[in-house]
């Protein structure tokens, strides 16, 4: 299985993780905990309603902007290793290839119209 | 893989199996790695002290260790675990304890695939490069959880000003790393290291104006999305109190440090192979020494060490860097830092994505109109497909350059 070394490298550091903490369990004071200790920090006031709040509307926009431009990599990396280095299609051959250009130069246009409509809707303005 | 790496084949020379061998071979790795890993953010938290002190026209730390202060790192980290750790009732209890391992082990994962030298890597994977952009993205999830799980209001800003922030800064980031890729043709970061080997025009940097604004639009990129200032709106101090990390204390907390240091370590070694000629020194000392692609066990093991150096160096000054940037510039406003990233950083890459794609072409062109029938895709040096290599093939040693494929099937 290829992705075993990955997943003990994984565990590895999960284990260094929870070790450190546990020494800092051990060698570490009891937690003394009182309610006003435990009460989240709100410089010095009591806390006024709970966290779990509603919050702006641009963060989940942005979001939703953010997977179709990741989306949009995950098709552009497979490109970029077609038209580099010395693959047949490679960019930098000679003669130069230029309809591997122009495939990505299709592809870069739709994303812009995309990306010029969000932008005219607003999605980029923070009040 | 690990499969060809020096301690597997010494395992199965002593007569392990190769799974059995592969897997002792990653735990090896994995240790060494997690202890560079836990060692270097306390150094690089005491430069960092030393370099505030400095650009503020102080000394930093003098007293711990010495002259230098050099144990300061060691001497907070000593002092960290001997801290009460504390959960707020407020707090969901599961994610507030779990998101440190995830920051810890996302900024951990990028080490995994770092290539330090020629072959030394903790474990070379064929897709490297998208592997750290990958990994190093979950560091974020661990942020939000912190932020949502703390209970507290100025946890969830930081939390979510972070996660708007990271998302948005990734997509220019991996867009300016798309760049060496296009140049080289392969994911694997091992290879976009080696074929940057010789003179100094070799760097990806040089290759073109394209790489050359892409390596400064990508450092300013992984500065933002490793949440250093100017641009670290999440733990914002003047107005969030500490943002996501503020109900966190002792050792718990400093994993986010870790994580934090670790990461500018990371980004910077990706720019270095990337874009800096990674473990190379730009003047093809190595070659005229006959030590590079030498097969001897001694001059692998010498220009390995001087690479590793050469590397280090690279990686520290650009860390150093970002560390003079966070005590030279005022914080952003949390707006300027998504309109940066958004209506600049990202049309900007896109720009850079479609010139660096088309300039082969339009040197072709003009290189055919002035010569015809002697054109060329790049002004210095030769074309990446005919750089000539290294490694001391065969090929060469009867006269011929071998191309970077034919280099890379003798490596194999």
């Amino acid at each position: 299985m290829p992705g075993l070394p990955i997943l003990l490298f994984v565990a590895v550091s999960t284990f260094m993780a929870v070790s450190i903490i546990i020494v800092a369990h051990v060698v570490g004071p009891k937690a003394r905990s009182t309610a006003v200790k435990l009460m989240p920090y709100e410089s010095g006031m009591d806390p006024i309603h709970s966290a779990r709040q509603r919050f702006n509307i641009s963060f989940y926009l942005l979001a939703i902007e953010f997977l179709v431009f990741d989306v949009e990599l995950l098709f552009l990396y497979p490109w970029a290793v077609a038209a580099g280095g010395t693959s047949p299609t490679a960019l930098g051959r000679l003669p130069a290839e230029a309809g591997v250009f122009w495939a990505v130069m299709g592809f870069v246009t739709i994303l812009m119209i995309g990306f010029v409509y969000t932008w005219r809707k607003g999605v980029f303005k923070w009040n | 893989m690990l499969n060809d790496s020096a301690m597997t084949r010494f395992l199965m020379a002593w007569g392990l199996s190769g799974d059995v061998a592969v897997l002792a071979t990653t735990v090896v790795h994995a240790a060494i790695l997690v202890h560079f890993f836990a060692a270097a953010p306390l150094v690089l938290i005491w430069l960092e002290r030393k370099v505030a002190g400095r650009l503020q026209d102080r000394l930093g730390p003098t007293r711990v260790g010495g002259r230098f202060g050099w144990l300061q790192g060691a001497a907070d980290g000593i002092k960290l675990v001997q801290k009460e750790d504390l959960a707020p009732a407020a707090a969901d209890s599961v994610l507030f304890r779990m998101a440190p391992y995830i920051v810890f082990i996302g900024s951990f994962g990028a080490f995994i695939a770092l290539p330090w030298s020629d072959g030394w890597t903790a474990m070379e994977l064929d897709a490297g490069l998208f592997f750290i952009l990958a990994i190093m993205s979950v560091e974020v999830i661990g942020v939000i959880f912190a932020g949502y799980a703390s209970g507290s209001k100025w946890s969830l800003l930081g939390g979510m000003r972070e996660a708007a922030q990271v998302v948005s800064y990734e997509v220019p980031m991996a867009l300016c790393c798309l760049l060496p890729v296009m140049l080289a043709g392969t994911v694997n970061i091992m290879e976009i290291g080696r074929m940057q080997s010789g003179w100094v025009w070799n760097w990806f940097v040089l290759h073109d104006p394209f790489c050359l604004i892409g390596f400064f639009v990508y450092f300013t990129v992984a500065t933002a999305s490793v949440k250093r200032a100017p641009f670290d709106l999440a733990e914002a101090e003047s107005e969030l109190v500490a943002g996501f990390h503020t109900e966190y204390s002792g050792i718990r907390w400093s994993y986010f440090f870790m994580a934090e240091y670790a990461s500018m370590f990371a980004v910077s070694g990706l720019a270095t192979v990337c874009f800096l000629g990674g473990w190379h020194l730009g003047v093809p000392v190595l070659e005229w020494l006959g030590l590079a692609g030498n097969p001897a066990w001694w001059a692998v093991a010498i220009s390995g060490v001087i690479g590793f150096a050469l590397f280090a160096a690279k990686s520290l000054s650009l860390v150093f860097v970002q560390m003079w940037i966070r005590w030279s510039l005022p914080r952003l406003r949390i707006d300027q830092v998504m309109t940066t990233c958004l209506k600049y950083l990202l049309p900007i890459s896109c720009v850079l994505l479609v010139g660096l794609a088309a300039w082969p072409l339009v040197i072709y062109a003009a290189t055919n109109a002035l010569q015809p029938g002697r054109g060329r895709t790049t002004l210095i040096g030769p074309a990446l497909g005919e750089r000539s290599a290294p490694a001391r093939t065969s090929a060469e040693s009867a006269g011929v350059t071998p191309t970077i494929a034919e280099r890379v099937e003798v490596r194999r």
